[in-house]
């Protein structure tokens, strides 16, 4: 408002840009910082004692085993759907050659892992994020550390741990099925293709698109785990859009699947 | 574990939030009192989820493994070549349409050129011979294909490590070449086309020609004589012809009647046939007395042969006479020289003067 009562002074606006970006790195250090602290406490032994093991497998099941067979199946629907059409049209054209391959690369590299994600992030995590926030703003954790509990290992692991595991899961049952349906869908059902299609996946699945694969599914996984726990135990300032601090920890999240996304994209094909 | 933040307090006005989470550990105070028997099943769950991934995730690794060829063993192939332009590490070696070897590195040798190893699966390997070929084909579309080639399977087969050179075909190099005889093919349709070209002056003769053929001036004739009166004539003239042809249907049937009456003297009752089928028995009958003479003729000339034969003989023994009588006129002649030499017959002078 005082800009608007005063004119634009550029000293303002800098300042405002300049805090702006100081508020921006402390959030990301503090992403990275919890980060690195979960990690630490995720390869520690004294994580896994008899009644933290007994949370963590149960954040496990939560974050993975409700989801899992509507999501294989839905993913499993949309897998022949877009299988038929690349199939088709490749036939179409003469090129049969690459319709496994482009069935391969865009379902199964892409898409998969991306909208496994997505699944995970809109189904466990971010809910689990705003727990945690609200347990927080109302004492929760300061209650937690009065009765000996740290926060971190007791309320953070176990949902980070969750997360990354069903997207894991759930990525990689999507990703056999989709071959299967792939193999089924060009093929039939029969086993004299299986030579060639094995000889095909191999071929794609080379050294470095695996690693590449490997790399970005885990990624998704710690930042669908990681960012909504870690948004909410920071105070994030309230913008002029009104949006709220699980959102404003959503978008934060979608921008850096992006950022995986393109970094995987440009490390398979350029 | 001193780096979570304080509690922050709680905002007058709580922005819009997600739907509340399903999932969630409670707090240790507000745990609700389920059975330890439930709980211990979840965690069963969650331990048959870990167990599921593992699973999937060791199935995955070794499926790619044993898909890449990893337990395979292989025989090494090396290729040679000028350019290993669209080759690439990993891509196959096809026999007959079936991969059966996978690039596995590419190297510059000595020479400058190009050293690609090819790792055959040693079950395949019986599909190259030592005069298999290799080519290093390059299209329009697509990748570029490395195949190989066995005329005679009874060959030896090719032995680990061997080294091959690789003929190249590129389609894409052609393409220069085909531009510029498109172009070459472009520029003589230009010149074809164009409106000073042989082709336009032909053209614009065939449309003056099909004017005058299309004209009421004389119409084809016309268009093809060039004067407008060669029309008429043509049509008298084909009046002419048409009269001519009248007279000759008359002529003809005048000459009909008379090749009938020819017909009726040669070939009638009284015909010339008749008679010289007379004619000919007649000869026949002749024929035959001439051929009776002619063996008593030869009967004759038997016996004349026999007296040529003694008047041969006689001649002979008149050569043997006349010898005796030229050797008997030799001697007299040599008698009488020998006696003219003599005197008083001999000449006086024996010198010959010269004038």
């Amino acid at each position: 408002m005082a800009a608007m009562t005063h004119g634009f002074s550029l000293y303002d606006w800098l300042t405002n840009i300049g805090r702006g970006a100081v508020r921006w790195a402390i959030g990301w250090w503090m992403v990275l910082f919890i980060g690195a602290q979960l990690a630490v406490l995720a390869f520690s032994p004294s994580s896994y004692r008899r009644e933290a093991q007994g949370v963590v497998l149960r954040q496990i099941y939560q974050a993975a085993g409700p989801g899992l067979p509507g999501f294989t199946s839905l993913m499993a629907l949309f897998n022949v759907v877009v299988i038929r059409i690349v199939v088709v049209t490749a036939f179409a054209y003469g090129l049969p050659r690459y319709g496994l391959d482009a069935v391969i690369r865009v379902l199964v590299l892409e898409l998969i892992p991306l909208v496994a994600a997505l699944f995970v992030a809109v189904d466990y995590s971010i809910p689990g994020g705003t727990q945690v926030y609200k347990l927080r703003r109302d004492g929760g954790f300061e209650r937690l550390r009065r009765q000996g509990i740290d926060p971190l290992s007791h309320e953070m692991l176990p949902r980070v741990l969750g997360g990354i595991f069903a997207v894991l899961l759930l990525a990689l049952v999507s990703c056999v099925i989709s071959l299967v349906l792939a193999y089924i869908a060009i093929h039939g059902f029969t086993w004299a293709g299986l030579a060639s299609y094995n000889h095909a996946v191999g071929n794609i699945f080379d050294p470095v698109v695996s690693m590449i694969f490997c790399m970005k599914t885990l990624a998704f996984a710690v930042a669908v785990a990681l960012l909504p726990v870690a948004t909410a135990l920071r105070d994030l300032p309230r913008r002029g859009s009104g949006a709220s601090v699980e959102l404003q920890g959503l978008v934060q999240m979608f921008v850096l699947m992006l950022t995986i996304e393109v970094a995987s994209l440009i490390g398979n094909y350029y | 574990m001193t780096a979570v933040p304080p509690e922050p307090p709680p905002p007058a006005d709580e922005p819009p939030g997600l739907p509340q989470p399903r999932a969630g550990a409670p707090l240790p105070d507000e745990v609700p009192r389920a059975s330890w028997r439930s709980l211990r099943n979840l965690e069963v769950r969650a331990a048959l989820l870990l167990i599921l991934m593992a699973v999937l995730m060791a199935g995955s690794v070794l499926y790619l493994l044993w898909a890449r060829g990893a337990f395979e063993t292989t025989q090494a192939l090396y290729l040679t070549t000028d350019d290993s332009d669209g080759v690439v590490v990993g891509m196959d070696m096809s026999f007959s349409g079936f991969p059966i070897g996978r690039v596995s590195r590419i190297e510059l040798a000595e020479g400058a050129t190009v050293r690609i190893q090819v790792d055959v699966p040693v079950k395949d390997a019986h599909w190259l011979r030592s005069s298999s070929v290799f080519t290093l084909e390059k299209g329009l579309v697509g990748a570029a294909r490395l195949r190989a080639f066995t005329g005679l399977l009874d060959d030896p087969p090719l032995p680990p490590g061997a080294e091959r050179a690789v003929l190249r075909g590129d389609v894409s190099a052609e393409i220069p070449k085909m531009v510029a005889d498109a172009r070459d093919v472009l520029q003589n349709l230009n010149r074809l086309t164009s409106a000073q070209s042989e082709l336009a002056l032909t053209m614009a003769q065939v449309r003056g020609f099909a004017e005058r053929l299309n004209s009421a001036k004389g119409g084809l004739m016309a268009a093809i004589t060039g004067g407008e009166g060669d029309g008429r004539r043509i049509g008298e003239l084909l009046e002419n012809a048409q009269q001519l042809m009248r007279n000759l249907n008359s002529a003809t049937a005048r000459v009909d009647g008379m090749v009938k009456r020819a017909d009726q003297q040669l070939l009638g009752r009284e015909g010339l046939v008749g008679d010289a089928q007379a004619a000919v028995r007649q000869l026949d009958g002749l024929l035959r007395d001439a051929r009776q003479t002619l063996v008593k003729v030869d009967a004759v000339l038997t016996e004349v042969q026999g007296v040529a034969g003694n008047a041969r003989e006689a001649t002979d023994h008149l050569g043997d006479l006349r010898a005796d009588v030229e050797a008997s006129l030799r001697k007299v002649d040599a008698l009488i020289s020998e006696i003219s030499g003599k005197w008083p017959f001999a000449p006086t002078e024996k010198e010959v003067k010269l004038p």
